[in-house]
């Protein structure tokens, strides 16, 4: 492959470390596809799920990427709003990380469905009054809008490289400053479109009234607030892991910079938000001074506490101190962290919605999935749950579907055209395809050590 | 217009579990869920009383209720909202329904269900004998069913099997919109409650509490409006334990 015709992509071939990245995730794709073909035989009685707790990790990470995907998008899309090129080497990382991220949430509904098949239903008799239906609207809309921004903001690109994928676009400078003008538009939809992604969402859970806390105007806000943490969090550890394993570069100087910026995020979210919601409750409920602090600030589940302090505490103080921060390694646990904490504040959502009946009385709920013979023990008045193997081997393949889109995106999408630097929109097509353009930041050109 | 509902006197359900199983028998339910369950209020198991024996004569302090609980068939029924395929839907009549071909067994209306009135297939159904009970065909895998009133026995004006199978006669079936109907009647007469009804699904189950009602047999033509429909179609088999009288 010519030098001039991989300009752009961060991946020019695969060596033998992406190769064997490739091997890993075509692995456990088709682990998933087997545990998800024997879930369709055997009926969704092997997971952990059950007729009181009914939904579980294929929902918990449904929520997770959906924020995963909302958060990429706005990051990326919310400078040119601005009309900011700041963060231009970002963005076309940023929508790429988003349609993995939402391609992976779409197919996590698919293995939770008892009868898959039957999924058209969406498209043939749907009941507009279900938030599910805004859902699967909004996630399509979403979806399809994150591959025509991404070719937007590439397509010049695609054509330098003499792509077919620019489809007979060319690459002229009228062209480029055109393509500007249409992300700024693009962007102007991008951003309510991942608001209201984020809180159709929400909303599948704040409209139930018989589910505990879910029924929460908070709960839309707080999944905006939570698509943000996650979102940019994401995008700083793919950004961090790509420039260290590829060509890609993730100029030094925004990693503290955006790093500062999550750690706002992560402030508003499991300090601010978290308050809000629990102050009133705690308040109302008790009398004494210490009771109410008590309250408010103790939660009671292990979910709550993998939430706030490793989601919450070590992000905000890895994050708080400037020379921390400026360190790649801090930041990157510290997003690390955040996504983890992210992750159990869905898995805690769940459990506030499904551990308490609202009708508790013995015996019971029927859990349907109990039944050994004719003593056996069917009922119960508690929901619990914990995930099967094939539950974890089902998500664990739908995650590497997602790491499968990126890292082809990485490939094949020309991502970070020239050696494009962060402030200036200058294209300078001569010195992009020569030197290796990694070496100045710190990173290392896995591949192209690899293939040497 | 038709408004199927139900009356449960709490008072006089003895807690014998007659309807859960002629339920169970009538709709062929698996073996692993019920769509008819008899709770318990008082101790913490079932058949359990809470509260202290007495010891020193009158100062015990024992109470134990029995609640019957299935589809309330709602009228603003959250489940029938939730429903992103439509399989889940409320009849003129008022019954909620499930079309079993439709439902894609994504769950969601049993997060909506405040009374946890909805079960899943999570595998093939078992029922003895195996090839089924009853005069209901069997559901698949991966589908959610639920209480339908026994819209089969009703469309053949008959009461649901846990209405005939009662020997205490603590449920009473009726059209709701019919004044006359006994269910009406007992609505009317007697001090009535809808349960969870600050969650404002407004089921069509009312349950009374307090007063015990008189019983059919011994209510007299005041109460009586409908009689109870225990056996229809005399070519038809009788599968609810009534003699057909």
């Amino acid at each position: 492959m010519s030098a001039a015709s991989d300009a752009g992509v961060v991946v020019p071939r695969f060596g033998t470390r992406g190769k064997a990245w490739l091997a890993l995730l075509g692995v456990l794709i088709v682990a998933g596809l087997g545990a998800w073909a024997y879930q369709l035989r055997q009926g969704l009685a092997v997971t952990g799920m059950d007729n009181v707790f009914s939904w579980g990790l294929y929902i918990m990470l449904f929520v997770l990427f959906i924020g995963l995907s909302a958060g990429g998008l706005i990051i990326s899309s919310a400078p040119k709003f601005f009309h900011s090129k700041r963060y231009d080497s970002l963005a076309a990382l940023g929508v790429l990380l988003s349609l993995g991220c939402i391609v992976v949430a779409g197919l996590l509904i698919l293995p939770d469905l008892g009868s898959p098949s039957r999924v058209t239903g969406f498209l043939t008799s749907p009941d507009p009054r279900s938030p599910m239906v805004w859902d699967f609207g909004i996630v399509l809309l979403y979806g399809l809008f994150n591959v025509g921004y991404l070719w937007l903001l590439t397509r010049r690109d695609f054509a330098k490289m003499g792509s077919w994928l620019a489809f007979g676009v060319e690459d002229t400078p009228a062209g480029r400053e055109r393509d500007r003008k249409f992300a700024f538009w693009a962007a102007a939809i991008a951003m309510p479109l991942a608001v209201g992604l984020h809180s159709v969402t929400g909303w599948i859970f704040a409209t139930q009234i018989g589910r505990g806390d879910w029924f929460n105007p908070l709960v839309a806000p707080m999944f905006i607030m939570k698509a943000l943490v996650s979102g940019l969090a994401l995008l700083l550890v793919t950004g961090i892991l790509v420039d260290r394993f590829t060509r890609f570069r993730f100029p030094r100087e925004l990693v503290p910079e955006l790093g500062k910026l999550l750690g706002i995020f992560v402030a508003v979210h499991v300090i601010y938000l978290v308050a809000a919601e629990r102050l009133p409750h705690a308040w109302a409920a008790h009398f004494e001074f210490w009771s109410i602090t008590r309250a408010f600030l103790v939660g009671d589940t292990i979910h709550f506490w993998l939430w706030t302090l490793i989601g919450g505490v070590l992000p905000i103080a890895l994050l708080a101190v400037p020379s921390l921060r400026r360190r790649i390694k801090a930041v990157f646990v510290a997003s690390v962290a955040a996504i983890v904490g992210i992750l159990f504040e869905g898995v805690y959502l769940i459990f506030t919605g499904y551990h308490d009946l609202n009708i508790d009385a013995a015996p019971g709920v029927t859990t349907g999935t109990d039944y050994t013979g004719l003593e056996a023990d069917i009922w119960a008045t508690t929901g619990s749950y914990t995930p099967t193997i094939v539950e974890l081997a089902v998500a664990v393949g739908l995650v590497a579907v997602g790491a499968l889109i990126v890292t082809l995106g990485l490939r094949f999408v020309p991502i970070q055209p020239n050696d494009r630097t962060p402030v200036s929109a200058e294209r300078d097509e001569t010195t992009a395809t020569t030197a290796d353009p990694v070496a100045t930041d710190g990173g290392a050109d896995a591949e192209v050590a690899g293939d040497a | 217009m038709t408004d199927y509902g139900m009356v449960i006197d709490l008072e006089r359900c003895i807690g014998c579990n007659a309807c859960a199983v002629s339920c169970s028998q009538e709709n062929n339910v698996s073996l692993d869920k019920q769509w008819n369950r008899i709770l318990t209020e008082g101790g913490d198991a079932m058949d359990t009383p809470e509260g202290s024996y007495p010891e020193n004569g009158r100062d015990g302090t024992l109470s134990m209720n029995h609640l019957p609980l299935a589809c309330q068939h709602c009228d603003n029924a959250p489940c029938v909202k939730v429903c992103p395929v439509n399989a889940t839907y409320k009849r003129d009549d008022g019954i909620v329904e499930i079309d079993y071909d439709k439902c894609m067994g994504c769950r969601y209306c049993m997060s909506a269900c405040p009374y946890n009135a909805r079960v899943f297939n999570f595998d093939e159904p078992k029922t003895l004998p195996t090839d089924g009970t009853g005069n209901v065909e069997e559901r698949k895998q991966g589908v959610v069913e639920k209480c339908t009133f026994c819209s089969h026995r009703v469309e053949e004006d008959l009461d649901p099997a846990c209405t005939v199978a009662c020997p205490a006669d603590a449920r009473i079936f009726g059209d709701l919109d019919d004044e006359e109907s006994t269910a009406s009647r007992y609505v009317e007469k007697y001090e009535t409650e809808q349960l969870l009804d600050e969650l404002e699904t407004d089921p069509n189950t009312y349950y009374i509490r307090g007063e015990m009602s008189p019983g059919r047999t011994r209510s007299g033509n005041e109460l009586e409006g409908t009689e109870k429909k225990a056996v229809g179609n005399p070519n038809g088999v009788a599968t609810d334990g009534g003699d057909g009288q």
